[in-house]
């Protein structure tokens, strides 16, 4: 994408000012995004993003540049610009090592190219989901239909004479259905993604997705009110994980932990969960929606331990993180695109499968609410406070599922409910998702088996 | 590739594949960040970015396509998936400009604030800190000490004779100070929005932010009721920026907007004037033409409580059998055409905001609000947020009160104005306000 002698003098512009560290991210980005709403393809936009992105180290000091403008003069300018914020009084100069091509092993195989299929075949399969969905119920007023699929070229050098290439492909499909009553309106959703091309899209068994999102919709519309006390809570495998990414993940990451803004900072080797809890973020998943190949620093993907049978094993680390805290990178630090600084991220994270059965969990359950779908919350970092919705909720009464509840929210503590887990079921299951932070927003599946929680506060309508 | 080249190859071929109407929309944006803390350089970020995208009528059906490396490989790619989008597509037509209209001549671009140096604006935020901690020993530290400077190029061509460009830039300075007092701990913002660095005083923004942050210390509580409200000029501009999509005549065609069969009707007090004027000098969203290409025109969109007209681009013009006037709004070259305002605002009247505080017996002022995105409903009108403020006590200010949700609906709010401010202030959107006294507002305080 630029030739490496180039590469070379930004990497040692950026260090002109007396940095200790110099990388270049350079980005080659192709995009379509669909959007088919009830009957018609309203949205359909192709683009190309083109960009490089300069970061400079000096001890603790961090400073980014990115710039399209891929002129030998325009990259030196924005190299020399981030150095700028550098300059140290030192007459000490860094050397950029010469720089040696790695070669990347692909875990994740595309069979067909997003850019080389039409789009008419494209939004047939929108077509299909659509028609799914309408035709599922009479309560069924709306279906929204979208196919994201990119293709991104990166290139990675440093000052440490790394210089590795690597092709990123995802596809995503995304499932939403509105069923109405009335002046009353309640969605569904499902939205399967990977590593992949357009195999994965055609192949997507959309008798089972875009039935999903249409059932789960028309069951809520027709659901009770839920309650509001503490309870044992069931959460059901793949997409029920975002709990966990969200209260414990982000608290894994070194963006957190570095500066002991993570209530898991300076734990490893203590007990921290549940000893049914094992918890494990794995870039090497073929062809899975999180999944890399290396990440946005150039460093192999792989798959950490984060906390074994309860016991804190580790964390996610970036480079850059990873200096304050004395440790090396664990193939985490990911990023948007060339216009964001990487940091250590999630990639597909997930509670290890464990014995029990789902029948055999529910069937232990004498009373309380069971998490079939997931929604979206919020979570301090700080304390790791979070609140979810449940996208579908049933009551369980006397070990069986009872009737379906709405509005049910999941209130507490990301730390202390990982403590309160007390069965894990063996049906792991993964659910693609997009994680937002400061390094932007990127593809991370979340994941688990069924797993019970013996409490949490249940906010609902009814007292 | 040189951009005239790039277009010019774009056109040639495009025509050649079919195309019948083309055109080229290029957008070139600078920006410098920087964020200090305790005297040190904590985030630094600077960023050159540009990109294209090409808009061809294909078929009689428009097809979009963008990208940000301009060379061979590109002109194939945006030509070939423009028109395989534009074949795709099943929404209302669009169309490009022709290009033969009179555009005014102004210029919102401030050269001399290109040529201050990356040492000069991180000296004058350490200058700000320094003058923040040394105010008053309250001050325990800054959430933000941030200043970011922006500019903006954009140019669009046709293929019909369309050949615009305009520059804009602007830089603003943002200081949020923490405060505690025994085990109370408060904070302050302040922002200054600017074309000219050198009107930043270092000592007053200072002073504001730290005075700011110390005016909420000892919050108490009052009865939970309905009181009249005074919206500071940056609250009402905050509140204003939720609600402004209702004047879009997009929203008003999809249903989604309260003004919906309003023209020519009151919706507001008789106090309350909204303008819409591309061409202020300090304005951030200033612009001779919008991002069809069509020219701006400065707008009464409410004279006097009555509403006069809607924001239009060209597809919504045409779907109402009028003309655009010039809201055609690309957030980006990634983006689709919308619609939205340029500088927005109520026009100011003749009082100070302490002689809008000395006409209220007993009312709160609000100050600032949060949660507005979760809290506010942009079609409905009804709003539930959190606010900072004071309360008023017999025409004086008597002092903070504890956080406090203030609850109401937008439309019923312009109704209730009876006193409108001298104090014009805008966001960073370029939506603005002077302070607004509204009759009364459901006030909860904690």
């Amino acid at each position: 994408m630029l030739n490496k002698s180039l590469i070379e003098d930004v990497l040692q512009a950026a260090l002109s000012t007396g940095g200790d560290f110099s990388e270049v991210f350079v980005e080659d980005r192709y995009t379509n995004n669909m959007t088919y709403r009830t009957g018609k393809l309203e949205k359909s936009l192709s683009g190309r993003d083109f960009g490089v992105g300069i970061r400079v180290f000096k001890g603790l000091k961090s400073v980014y540049a990115y710039t399209n403008d891929f002129s030998k003069e325009g990259l030196i300018k924005a190299a020399k610009q981030a150095a700028q914020a550098i300059s140290s009084a030192s007459s000490e100069k860094t050397t950029i090592l010469p720089l040696e091509k790695e070669i990347v092993h692909n875990l994740h195989p595309i069979e067909l190219m997003p850019n080389s299929v039409d789009k008419a075949r494209k939004l047939a399969v929108l077509r299909k989901a659509n028609d799914i969905v309408l035709n599922y119920d009479p309560q069924i007023a709306q279906a929204i239909i979208g196919l994201i699929d990119d293709e991104q070229n990166v290139l990675i050098a440093n000052s440490e004479g790394k210089f590795v290439e690597d092709k990123r492909v995802h596809s995503r499909l995304t499932i939403t259905a509105v069923a109405s009553k009335g002046m009353d309106m309640q969605t569904g959703f499902y939205g399967p993604g990977a590593q992949s091309g357009f195999e994965f899209i055609e192949n997507l068994d959309l008798n089972h997705y875009a039935k999903e999102a249409a059932r789960i919709a028309v069951t809520m519309l027709n659901a009770d009110p839920a309650p509001s006390g503490k309870f044992p809570v069931i959460i059901d495998n793949e997409f029920g994980g975002v709990i966990f990414h969200e209260a414990c993940g982000h608290g894994l990451e070194a963006a957190a932990v570095a500066k002991g803004n993570s209530v898991f900072a300076n734990k490893v080797g203590e007990k921290v969960a549940s000893e049914l809890v094992t918890y494990i973020d794995d870039g090497t998943l073929k062809n899975e929606w999180g999944s890399i190949n290396i990440d946005d620093e150039g460093e192999v993907a792989r798959k950490n331990v984060l906390i074994e049978n309860g016991i804190l094993k580790g964390y996610m680390i970036d480079k850059f993180n990873g200096r304050r805290m004395g440790e090396g990178p664990t193939g985490s630090s990911r990023r948007q695109s060339y216009r964001f600084a990487p940091t250590s991220r999630m990639t597909n994270t997930y509670i290890a499968p464990g014995k029990s059965t789902p029948e055999e969990i529910i069937a232990n359950t004498e009373y309380g609410i069971y998490a079939k779908y997931m929604g979206g919350g919020q979570v301090n970092p700080a304390t790791g406070d979070y609140n979810f919705a449940i996208n579908e909720a049933y009551l369980v009464k006397n070990g069986k599922i009872d009737k379906p509840l709405r509005g049910a929210t999941l209130i507490g503590n990301g730390a202390k409910t990982i403590q309160l887990i007390d069965m894990v079921g063996n049906n792991l299951g993964h659910g693609a998702g997009m994680c937002g932070a400061s390094s932007g927003s990127i593809p991370v599946n979340v994941g688990q088996p069924m797993v019970r929680v013996s409490e949490i506060t249940v906010g609902g309508r009814e007292a | 590739m040189e951009l005239t080249k790039f277009r010019d190859q774009l056109f040639a071929e495009g025509e050649k594949l079919g195309f019948t109407e083309l055109e080229l929309y290029y957008e070139k944006q600078e920006s410098f960040g920087c964020d200090i803390f305790k005297g040190e350089i904590d985030n630094f970020e600077s960023s050159s970015v540009s990109g294209v995208s090409v808009r061809g009528l294909y078929n009689g059906k428009m097809g979009y396509a963008y990208t940000e490396k301009l060379d061979e490989e590109s002109i194939e790619f945006l030509l070939k998936s423009a028109k395989e989008n534009a074949g795709l597509i099943e929404d209302d037509p669009e169309e490009l400009f022709s290009g033969d209209a009179e555009y005014k001549k102004a210029n919102f671009y401030s050269p001399s604030l290109e040529e201050v140096t990356a040492e000069q604006k991180i000296a004058l935020l350490k200058e700000i800190e320094e003058k923040i901690y040394a105010y008053d020993p309250r001050v325990v530290q800054t959430n933000y000490a941030t200043l970011q400077n922006f500019s903006a190029e954009t140019a669009i061509y046709n293929n019909k004779g369309l050949s615009l460009t305009d520059r804009n830039n602007f830089l603003y300075v943002l200081f949020s100070v923490v405060v505690k007092e025994g085990d109370e701990i408060k904070s302050g913002m302040t922002i200054k929005v600017t074309k000219d660095f050198a009107s930043l005083n270092a000592d007053e923004i200072a002073k504001e932010a730290v005075e700011k942050a110390l005016s909420y210390l000892g919050g108490k509580t009052y009865p939970n009721k309905t009181y009249p409200v005074i919206l500071k000029n940056e609250a009402a501009a905050s509140l204003i920026t939720v609600f402004s999509s209702s004047f879009s005549a997009d929203a008003v065609q999809k249903g989604q907007s309260r003004l919906k069969g309003k023209l020519g009707e009151k919706i507001a007090s008789d106090l309350v004037t909204f303008i819409d004027d591309p061409f202020l000098p300090e304005g951030i969203r200033s612009s001779t033409f919008d991002s069809e290409g069509v020219p701006t025109e400065k707008l009464t969109v409410v004279d006097k409580g009555q509403l006069q007209t809607y924001f239009y681009n060209m597809k919504t013009a045409k779907k109402d059998g009028v003309k655009s006037n010039g809201h055609g709004t690309k957030y980006s070259y990634k983006g689709t055409i919308g619609v939205a305002p340029s500088n927005f605002f109520i026009e100011p009247k003749d009082k100070s905001f302490d002689e809008l505080v000395a006409s209220i017996e007993e009312g709160v002022i609000v100050t600032g609000l949060s949660g507005l995105h979760s809290g506010a409903n942009p079609i409905s009108g009804d709003f539930s947020v959190a606010a900072t403020g004071y309360f008023i006590k017999d025409g004086k200010i008597e002092g903070a009160t504890n956080y406090m949700t203030i609850a109401g609906n937008f439309f019923e709010l312009l109704l209730d104005v009876v006193e409108v401010g001298s104090d014009l202030e805008f966001s960073t959107q370029g939506i603005g306000s002077p302070s607004l006294k509204v009759k009364g507002l459901t006030v909860t305080i904690d």
